[in-house]
């Protein structure tokens, strides 16, 4: 079936999405924007490609992409946070570096192969009909995901990390009059959402394209920023979002290998279209939900 | 700081402004130039990075053979030069630095390339793959395979193998080197399974894994049991095809190694004695009138195809060997599209008798019979 | 600046030559830093960072790369214009690649069209017109719905290069070409002409004229006064009555026409064909040319002129010293990370 076909891609290809878009939540809610996740996924991409062939393990690589993602995110969060440079600025110049860093040192990769994440249907679950092939025969990295979003919902909303991380975004002086350092937690937040970053770009190299090639991320990061604003920095509708938008890519090709097919650049701009009109249909609403610190950079 | 910056810039623009077309050489008027002669450097460039494992790569290697070969010349590469004047500008560097031959080896480089021509008459410059309409200039020319000749025996490879008769390949956009080689697939696959289908999903890129896996997933999804593309990069097919126990047939590079099980063959280029021939033929000053000087191919009919079969994989057995043999025999007179050749509405539109010549054969816009999938109307 | 965490800097009262002598400091330290960082980087790769930097430097100042530098600073001037103009109004137009590119295709349906003399003219208008209308739905959104521009001319990017791709596919195909997707060649009346025996088209001075002209509107007119106070603080332009959507909006849409500008500059002075790929991230180049020099109108002319003498200059780094192509993307994002973060002191 065409829905269901095209809904198991949604969940295949939103994972990495969904990855970038969770670590993206995190940073804006604690008040910074990271337009650099771009970069972050891409130096995660060909972190884990590449530990994953040299130590032949790809939960290795898995962790090497944080790693890389996460040292990516630190160097904008040190020159957003500590050093005040322009948000949208320096997140852009992480994309250009990302960019040329991981084709600087990943051309040995091209075609090397790595081991990598192979599906691995899920007893029971996977044989309910339509939802299991939906959501559970897929590679153990997307099954993270399922418990990602819901522990970054925990962890922001019942932790008292997640408060502080909150109110870094909605109110930095109060942290200061408690004691606590606004720097400090931005600090983190970005670099953990950049982490999350890094895994997301993993898991396009080592789980879904099982290949690493240079600026293979193809604009997936700065998909993942517009989804969070989408979700109303909410991580649960990230999930939505991203799985949309992951749909939204498999229509094309579910299409095509039934030998149907409608305007192809029509499809190919489909993505980007939905996420413009549903911005617009939810338009203040989603405001409303920014985080106050952010709220001076979006709407002034 | 600001007023630094200002008068450097206004400084740069009236050196720019003033400074006369230097690096551009004038052709001694009333002296006849010959182009190419006395080179001390060829330059290269390529449209994407040179280690993609695929295209680039084959290109790139190339070139290391022309170093090999003349161990005289300096080899200068320029790889990811996007097919815009930026060809032109790359191009325009190589020269200043002593070339005298160039290469500009990606389809959309011809513009670029006809440009540099048109300003160097003591260069020649040779684009891979493209086509010049009406005349060539005496310094300027291209070249390429019959890429779908070899791709039309691996459709016979395909179409002998496949149980489920539902054939996929997986391409970036439609123009005419892609369209005749989904066309010859169908066509060598239909020439010993006359039901077979091929199913074309296009990705709207050269190298996007995440699209690459999408689309190889859904083929996979709906039968099709070989996967073949008209990708630069090429990994990501190929393992997800071996991965669901699948064939594949490959493009641009042997990549046996990572389907060990379902590898049944492919095509593959060896650019080194073609490069080394133009290179030689522009040295000796005799380029202009050349083969060379035109649109030159070069297929089964002609000589030596620099896009060549890859080996055989363990699926292929002997009768399938035998049949693509007698093929490749036929193509020496013949051609993959030798008529009847019916479009998708089963219209005839190369007669019973026709062979159609190399430059016919690019210009095909149509899908042919039994290839599922629809073009872009243009 | 819209983005920064930090409030309105409180300027040290402090010697004028003394400041002037700290900020030019720690410009060379940042710069210093940025280029340290780099040759180690080229050391890693196994090449001579001191041979590599010298045939940069060398390969740079030839009469051919000089007017190289012009034509790639031509569009990027007038993008980067884009960027200054709404960020007076408060505003981050990320936009600039999809205006350029819609810019582009506008320009390039009227080449298609019109002949004759006219082409040129109505071509450059069409330009601005397509710039200013892609530039203008994203200002729409904001002013509408409150959707944030940054965000939304991202996706636009998108959408423009979809737009563009379906047309050369399509129904803009040469069809007399070689199956390329490419529009057929703009007439040679179309063409803007080229300074004498050079390569450098007459799209710089455009550009020139258009940076001069966005310089003077925000230093002398009232219109440039009144957007800068939207831009310092909406809350207070509200309280005084002064029209502050509107602002919002012109400022917008005549980033966006200065964007489409520089498309069909681009298009009729070099590309002469609408083809894929014919922008290569001129946006987005522009974007931090514009934030080089922190939006002043007049410096921004020089940040383009610098980064487009980046990208010329990389190629050597490629012909010379045999290193990938984005090698200069690396020295680009650490020069602009310096200057972004390093290059004045950091207000607490």
């Amino acid at each position: 079936m065409l829905i269901v076909d095209v809904l198991t891609g949604g969940v295949r290809g939103g994972t990495a999405i969904m990855f970038a878009a969770l670590g993206e939540t995190l940073a804006e809610r604690a008040g910074v924007v990271n337009l650099g996740t771009e970069g972050c996924m891409l130096v995660g991409a060909l972190g884990g490609y590449a530990v994953a062939a040299e130590t032949g393990n790809p939960w290795l690589g898995l962790l090497a992409g944080a790693l890389a993602g996460a040292l990516l995110g630190l160097v904008h969060a040190v020159a957003v946070v500590w050093r005040r440079a322009d948000q949208f600025a320096t997140g852009l110049t992480l994309m250009f570096l990302g960019l040329g860093l991981t084709s600087l040192f990943g051309a040995a990769y091209v075609g090397k192969a790595a081991p990598g994440f192979d599906p691995v249907p899920l007893p029971v679950l996977g044989d309910i009909p339509v939802i299991g092939e939906i959501l559970f025969r897929h590679d153990p990295v997307t099954y993270l995901t399922f418990v990602a979003a819901p522990l970054l919902w925990f962890a922001l909303n019942r932790t008292k990390a997640g408060l502080l991380v909150r109110t870094a975004g909605e109110r930095a002086d109060v942290l200061h009059v408690h004691g606590y350092s606004p720097g400090l937690i931005r600090t983190v937040a970005v670099t953990a959402g950049a982490a999350l970053a890094g895994l997301g770009g993993a898991q396009l190299s080592t789980a879904y394209a099982h290949a690493w090639f240079e600026g293979m991320t193809a604009g997936r990061g700065f998909i993942a920023v517009a989804l969070v604003i989408f979700a109303a920095w909410r991580p649960l509708w990230v999930v939505a979002g991203s799985y949309l938008f992951g749909a939204a890519l498999a229509v094309a090709p579910a299409l095509q290998a039934r030998g149907q097919s409608l305007n192809q650049f029509a499809l190919d701009a489909l993505p980007f279209v939905i996420t413009l009109v549903i911005l617009a249909v939810l338009g203040r609403r989603t405001l409303r939900a920014a985080p106050e610190e952010l709220r001076r950079v979006f709407a002034r | 700081m600001r007023k630094i910056i200002t008068g450097a810039a206004l400084a740069v623009l009236a050196t720019a402004c003033s400074a006369n077309t230097a690096g551009t050489a004038t052709p001694a008027s009333g002296g006849t130039v010959v182009p190419g002669k006395g080179s001390t450097a060829v330059g290269f460039i390529f449209v994407g990075p040179k280690d993609d494992y695929g295209y680039n790569q084959a290109a790139y290697q190339g070139s290391q053979e022309v170093a090999k070969a003349f161990p005289n010349l300096k080899v200068i590469t320029a790889e990811n030069v996007p097919e815009d004047d930026n060809a032109a500008r790359v191009m325009n560097s190589m020269i200043a630095k002593g070339a005298k031959i160039v290469f500009a080896t990606s389809y959309g480089h011809l513009d670029a390339a006809l440009k540099v021509a048109a300003e160097h008459p003591d260069v020649v410059v040779v684009q891979q793959g493209n086509l010049i309409t009406g005349s060539a200039p005496p310094n300027a020319g291209t070249f390429f395979g019959t890429v779908y000749e070899p791709v039309y025996l691996a459709g016979i490879a395909a179409g002998r193998a496949t149980k489920t008769g539902k054939l996929g390949y997986v391409y970036a956009f439609p123009i005419s080197q892609t369209i005749d080689n989904i066309d010859a697939f169908e066509l060598g696959a239909r020439s010993v399974n006359p039901s077979v289908k091929t199913y074309a999903v296009n990705t709207s890129s050269w190298c996007d894994p995440a699209k690459q896996a999408e689309a190889a997933a859904n083929l996979l999804k709906q039968g099709v049991d070989v996967i073949t593309q008209h990708q630069d990069c090429t990994a990501t097919v190929i393992k997800a095809t071996e991965a669901a126990g699948a064939m594949t047939v490959g493009y641009h590079a042997d990549a046996s190694a990572i389907a060990p099980k379902g590898w049944l063959t492919g095509s593959q280029w060896n650019w080194g004695p073609l490069y080394s021939d133009i290179v030689r033929t522009a040295l000796g000053g005799t380029f202009t009138g050349s083969k060379y000087n035109g649109n030159f191919r070069v297929g089964y009919k002609t000589g030596d195809n620099p896009f060549v079969q890859s080996p055989y994989g363990p699926l292929v057995d002997d009768k399938t060997r035998r049949l693509i043999e007698a093929a490749k025999d036929t193509l020496k007179s013949g051609s993959p599209f030798a008529g009847p050749v019916r479009d998708q509405e089963g219209k005839v539109r190369i007669p019973d008798g026709t062979t159609p010549d190399y430059e016919t054969i690019e210009k095909i816009d149509y899908f042919v019979e039994g290839v599922v999938g629809s073009l872009p109307k243009s | 600046m819209t983005a920064t965490l930090a409030r309105p800097a409180e300027r040290a009262p402090a010697h004028r030559t003394g400041t002037a002598l700290r900020t030019a400091g720690r410009w060379a330290g940042a710069l210093a830093g940025a280029v340290a960082i780099f040759c180690v980087l080229l050391l890693a790769k196994g090449a001579d960072p001191v041979t590599a930097l010298g045939d940069m430097v060398a390969s740079t100042f030839t009469g051919a790369s000089l007017q190289q530098i012009v034509v790639k600073a031509t569009p990027l001037i007038l993008a980067a214009m884009a960027v200054v103009l709404p960020a007076r109004a408060g505003l981050t137009n990320v936009g600039g690649e999809g205006q350029v590119v819609i810019g582009a295709v506008a320009g390039a349906g009227v080449g298609l069209v019109v002949q004759g003399p006219a082409a040129l003219p109505l071509m450059l208008l069409a330009g601005a017109a397509g710039g200013a209308l892609w530039a203008g739905v994203a200002a729409a959104l904001r002013l509408a719905v409150g959707v944030n521009e940054a965000v939304t001319t991202l996706l636009l990017n998108y959408i423009a290069l979809d737009v563009m791709l379906y047309l050369i596919y399509e129904p803009w195909k040469d069809r007399h070409g070689s199956g390329q997707p490419a529009t057929r060649p703009l007439e040679v009346a179309a063409r803007l002409p080229l300074l004498s025996g050079t390569a450098i088209h007459m799209g710089i001075v455009i550009a020139l004229v258009a940076a001069v002209a966005v310089w003077l509107v925000l230093r002398a007119t009232s219109f440039g006064f009144k957007v800068s106070v939207v831009g310092g603080n909406p809350e207070a332009a509200r309280r005084a009555g002064l029209p502050v959507a509107r602002l919002i909006l012109v400022a917008m849409l005549l980033g966006g026409a200065l964007a489409g500008l520089a498309g069909v500059v681009h298009l009729a002075g070099v590309e002469f064909k609408l083809r894929p790929g014919l922008t290569t991230n001129v946006g987005y180049v522009a974007f931090l040319a514009a934030w080089l020099a922190r939006h002043k109108p007049l410096p921004t002319v020089g940040a383009a002129f610098l980064l487009a003498a980046v990208t010329v200059a990389g190629d050597s780094l490629q012909l010379d010293s045999g290193l990938p192509a984005a090698t200069v993307n690396v020295l680009m994002g650490l020069v602009l990370l310096a200057v972004l973060g390093w290059s004045r002191r950091a207000h607490r």
